[in-house]
C-alpha cells in the first residue's frame, strides 16, 4: 500500500505487468508515468528497454514494432502527443498488436491548455483501439494489468488505451494497494504474439491491400472489437477473485436497482456523482448512477438492459462535437433508440473546468424535470457563463 | 450511353487515352467521363481505364462491367486477362496488333479494328506509347466521335502537358492510325475464363493482415512471393547492352525498379530477363548510350 498519484499508480501497474519495451516521449500531465518507469529500469526493479524517442509518432511506431517482435510494449501520452500518434494508431488494431497505452486526458489544440478534456481520446474511438476510462488511482493501477490480459487474449489481440483525467487523477495522490507480483504473474502469462517478426522466419506484415480484401478485413476488426466484450467481463471477474477488486466490466452501476432516473458518467466525475446520488437518495429520490467504463467496445446492449425501466436518463460528456452533442450522448442515443428513453446531454468540465457537486446536482434537476414529462432542452452546458 | 473499357500496361497511356476520348466527346457536345483503375504495380503492369459518353449528364461513378467498346493497347494482355468479359454482343473492339481482325480471337465475334499502333508510335513519336494511335483507330471503328475532335482533344491534352510539338506529333500518330486501321470481325472461338482470384469471406482471411510464406489457392503469398511475379512477361521492348560503350558508371544498376541488372565480377552488367519489364529506365539514364531499347521480347 502506498499514497501515490494515478500517474505513479500506472507506472507501478506497468512494472507489475512486467512490460518489456517502453518507448516514450514526455508530455504534461503524463510525464510522471514514464519518468518513474525509467527509474524502475535504472534501479533494476523492472527488466525492460526504455527508448527515449524523438516524438510520439516514433513512440507509437516503436511500440508497434516491439509488439510485433514479441515484446510486451507500453507507452503513455496525452493530448497533442496522441494526435501526433494518430497515423500510427491505426496500424496496431488491423495487425492485431496488443500494445497498451495510457492516455492522460488533456484538452487538445487551441485554446491551449494542459487540463482535462476528452477531445484528445474520443476521436480515436474510430481507430480500432479499445478504450477504458478510469475513475480513481486504484483503478488506474489495476486496469493497466487488466488491459494486458484483455488485449493479449487470443480472442481479442487488440491494442488498448487506458484513459485517465489529467491532474484530477494524474497528479492527485490517493491510497493505492499493490497486488503481489506472484498474483499478477499467475494472472498475466507471458505475451505470445500471433505472428513473430523474426528475420530468420520472415512474414509479410501489412502488405498493400487491394479493394478486394479491405472490406473483409475491416469487418474482421469490427467483429474483434465487438467480441472483446466477453473477455473484458471475464477478465474483470477473474481479477476480482484474485485481488478482491472488480470494476463491473464494461459498465458499472450505483443505486440502480429501483432507480427511476439516472445519469451516465465516465472518468472522475463519476466519483462526485456518487456523492450527489447519496445526497438525493437521502431526500428520498429514486436516482441512480451508470458508470460507463468502455467507449470501445461500446456496451450498447448492456446499457439497454440497465436503462429499460428509467423514466429519464442524462448523459455527461467532457467533450463536444461542435454543432452536435457529446460523443457519449450520441453513442448512448444510438444504443437506446428502440427504448425511446427520454435523454438529455450534460456537457461540463471542458478544458479542465472543475465539475462540482452543484453542477452534477443541476444535471439531476434537469433529468427529474424531464422524467415528469416537462419540456427540457436536449443539451445543457453546465458551469457556463451565459445561457446555453 | 456509350461505355468504353481500355486495357493496357502501365506506361502505354491508357489513362490519357480515356481522358482524351472523353474530351473529344465533350468537344462534340456530349457529356463524358474518364477514370483509371490502378493496382499496386506500376509501369508495365496491366491497367484498366474507363470512359463513358452520353447525351445527358452522367451520374454513375462505378467501373464499366459491360462495355460497348473495348480498346486494347497491348495484345499480350489477351493471354493473361479475360478482357473481353462483359463485352456486349453488338459491341466493338479496337486492338493494337499486327494481325488482321479475323486472326484475332476475342472469345466473342464482334466488329473489330486492328492497327499496328506500336510501329506507328515508334515512327511518329519515337516511343512505344500507343495511346494516341489507338484513338485514331477508335475514330475509324466507332462513329460516335469524328477524327477531327479526337485530334483536337489530343492537341489540347498532350499539347498542354508535353508541349505544342508533342501535341502535333501525337495528333499525327492518330491520323496515320486512322488510315491504317483494318476493320473486320474478330474470331470468337476462345473460351473466356474469369481470372481465378482468391476471394475469401471475412472469417477466412488470416487475421492480423500478416502473411506467412505459403500458398493460397495456388497463389504464392508472403515474404519473397514477388519472386513468383515474373514481370518479364510484361515486356514489349527489351534493353540491349553494349559492353563496348559501357563506362561502368552503374547508373542503370542503381535505377532499375525491378533490381534485375546484376553487376558481374568483371565489372560489366548482366540482365535478368525473367524480371526485366522493359520500362526503359536503364536506357534513359545511361550516359554512354550503352543501352538501346529494342522492340520485342529477347534474351540477348
Ligand atoms: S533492366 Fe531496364 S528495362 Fe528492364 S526493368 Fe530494369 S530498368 Fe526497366
Ligand atoms: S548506365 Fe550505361 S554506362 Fe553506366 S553502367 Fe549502365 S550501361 Fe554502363
Amino acid at each position: 500500500m502506498k499514497v501515490i498519484s494515478a500517474d505513479h499508480a500506472v507506472a507501478h501497474g506497468a512494472r507489475l505487468a512486467r512490460v518489456e519495451v517502453v518507448p516514450a516521449f514526455p508530455i504534461t500531465p503524463q510525464t510522471l508515468i514514464v519518468e518513474l518507469i525509467a527509474e524502475f529500469i535504472n534501479d533494476g526493479e523492472l527488466d525492460a528497454d526504455f527508448l527515449p524517442v524523438e516524438s510520439e509518432h516514433s513512440a507509437m511506431s516503436a511500440a508497434i514494432g516491439a509488439c510485433a517482435g514479441g515484446a510486451r510494449a507500453f507507452t503513455a501520452t496525452s493530448s497533442q502527443g496522441l494526435a501526433l500518434m494518430h497515423e500510427m494508431l491505426y496500424a496496431a488494431p488491423q495487425n492485431r498488436l496488443p500494445v497498451v497505452m495510457v492516455n492522460v486526458n488533456r484538452s487538445l489544440g487551441a485554446a491551449s491548455g494542459i487540463w482535462v478534456e476528452y477531445n484528445d481520446s474520443m476521436p480515436e474511438r474510430e481507430s480500432g483501439w479499445l478504450q477504458v476510462y478510469i475513475e480513481d488511482n486504484q483503478e488506474a493501477l489495476d486496469m493497466v494489468i487488466q488491459a494486458y490480459r484483455v488485449a493479449e487474449d487470443r480472442e481479442v489481440m487488440l491494442p488498448m488505451m487506458v484513459c485517465l483525467d489529467g491532474f484530477v487523477l494524474s497528479h492527485t495522490v490517493e491510497r493505492v494497494d499493490f497486488p503481489d507480483q506472484h498474483l499478477v504473474d499467475s494472472f498475466l502469462p507471458k505475451f505470445k504474439p500471433l505472428y513473430l517478426l523474426d528475420p530468420d522466419e520472415p512474414v509479410t506484415m501489412n502488405p498493400i491491400t487491394p479493394p478486394e480484401y479491405a472490406m473483409e478485413m475491416r469487418f474482421q476488426l469490427h467483429r474483434a472489437v465487438d467480441g472483446s466484450k466477453e473477455v473484458i467481463e471475464k477478465v474483470d471477474r477473474e481479477y476480482g477473485a484474485l485481488t478482491g477488486r472488480t470494476y463491473g466490466g464494461l459498465v458499472d452501476t450505483y443505486q440502480m436497482e429501483d432507480a427511476e432516473i439516472a445519469l451516465i458518467t465516465l472518468g472522475t466525475v463519476t466519483s462526485t456523482a456518487r456523492v450527489v446520488v447519496d445526497h438525493l437518495r437521502s431526500e428520498g429520490k429514486k436516482v441512480g448512477l451508470i458508470k460507463l467504463r468502455f467507449m470501445r467496445p461500446f456496451p450498447s446492449d448492456e446499457l439497454e438492459s440497465i436503462a429499460e425501466n428509467l423514466k429519464a436518463l442524462g448523459v455527461f460528456d467532457r467533450s463536444v462535437s461542435f454543432n452536435g452533442f457529446g460523443p457519449v450522448f450520441t453513442e448512448t442515443r444510438n444504443a437506446l433508440y428502440h427504448l425511446g428513453t427520454p435523454l438529455t446531454n450534460h456537457i461540463a468540465g471542458l478544458g479542465g473546468r472543475d465539475v462540482t457537486f452543484k453542477e452534477v446536482r443541476e444535471m439531476f434537476t434537469v433529468i427529474e424535470e424531464h422524467a415528469k414529462g416537462h419540456r427540457v432542452k436536449e443539451c445543457h452546458w453546465h458551469g457556463l457563463r451565459g445561457d446555453s | 450511353m456509350y461505355e468504353i473499357r481500355f486495357h493496357g500496361r502501365g506506361g502505354q497511356g491508357a489513362v490519357m487515352a480515356a481522358q482524351a476520348l472523353a474530351e473529344a466527346a465533350v468537344l462534340e457536345g456530349y457529356y463524358a467521363q474518364a477514370f483509371p483503375y490502378f493496382g499496386a504495380e506500376r509501369r508495365g503492369a496491366p491497367v484498366r481505364a474507363f470512359a463513358r459518353i452520353d447525351e445527358s449528364k452522367i451520374s454513375i461513378k462505378s467501373q464499366v462491367y459491360e462495355p460497348d467498346v473495348l480498346v486494347i493497347l497491348d495484345e499480350s494482355i489477351l493471354e493473361i486477362d479475360p478482357i473481353s468479359e462483359g463485352l456486349k454482343p453488338g459491341g466493338k473492339a479496337i486492338i493494337n496488333t499486327v494481325k488482321r481482325p479475323e486472326e484475332v480471337d476475342l472469345g466473342i465475334e464482334v466488329e473489330c479494328g486492328t492497327v499496328d499502333a506500336t510501329t506507328i508510335a515508334l515512327e511518329t513519336i519515337k516511343a512505344p506509347i500507343v495511346n494516341t494511335s489507338i484513338l485514331g483507330a477508335f475514330a475509324r471503328v466507332v462513329d460516335i466521335v469524328p477524327l477531327e475532335s479526337i485530334l483536337n482533344a489530343i492537341m489540347n491534352r498532350f499539347g498542354e502537358k508535353l508541349g505544342h510539338q508533342s501535341g502535333v506529333m501525337n495528333a499525327e500518330a492518330a491520323r496515320i492510325a486512322y488510315q491504317k486501321t483494318v476493320v473486320g470481325r474478330s474470331k470468337g472461338t476462345r473460351k473466356v475464363v474469369g481470372k481465378k482470384m482468391w476471394l475469401p469471406t471475412w472469417n477466412e482471411i488470416p487475421i492480423g493482415n500478416t502473411l506467412s510464406p505459403g500458398e493460397i489457392d495456388g497463389i504464392v503469398v508472403g515474404p519473397g512471393s514477388m519472386t513468383q511475379n515474373l514481370t518479364g512477361t510484361w515486356r514489349t521492348q527489351t534493353p540491349r547492352y553494349s559492353k563496348e560503350k559501357c563506362i561502368r558508371c552503374l547508373r542503370c544498376w542503381f535505377s532499375c525498379p525491378e533490381g534485375c541488372i546484376e553487376r558481374l565480377e568483371d565489372d560489366y552488367e548482366r540482365w535478368d530477363y525473367r524480371y526485366c519489364k522493359g520500362c526503359g529506365i536503364c536506357a534513359e539514364v545511361c550516359p554512354a548510350d550503352a543501352i538501346e531499347m529494342v522492340r520485342g521480347v529477347y534474351e540477348w
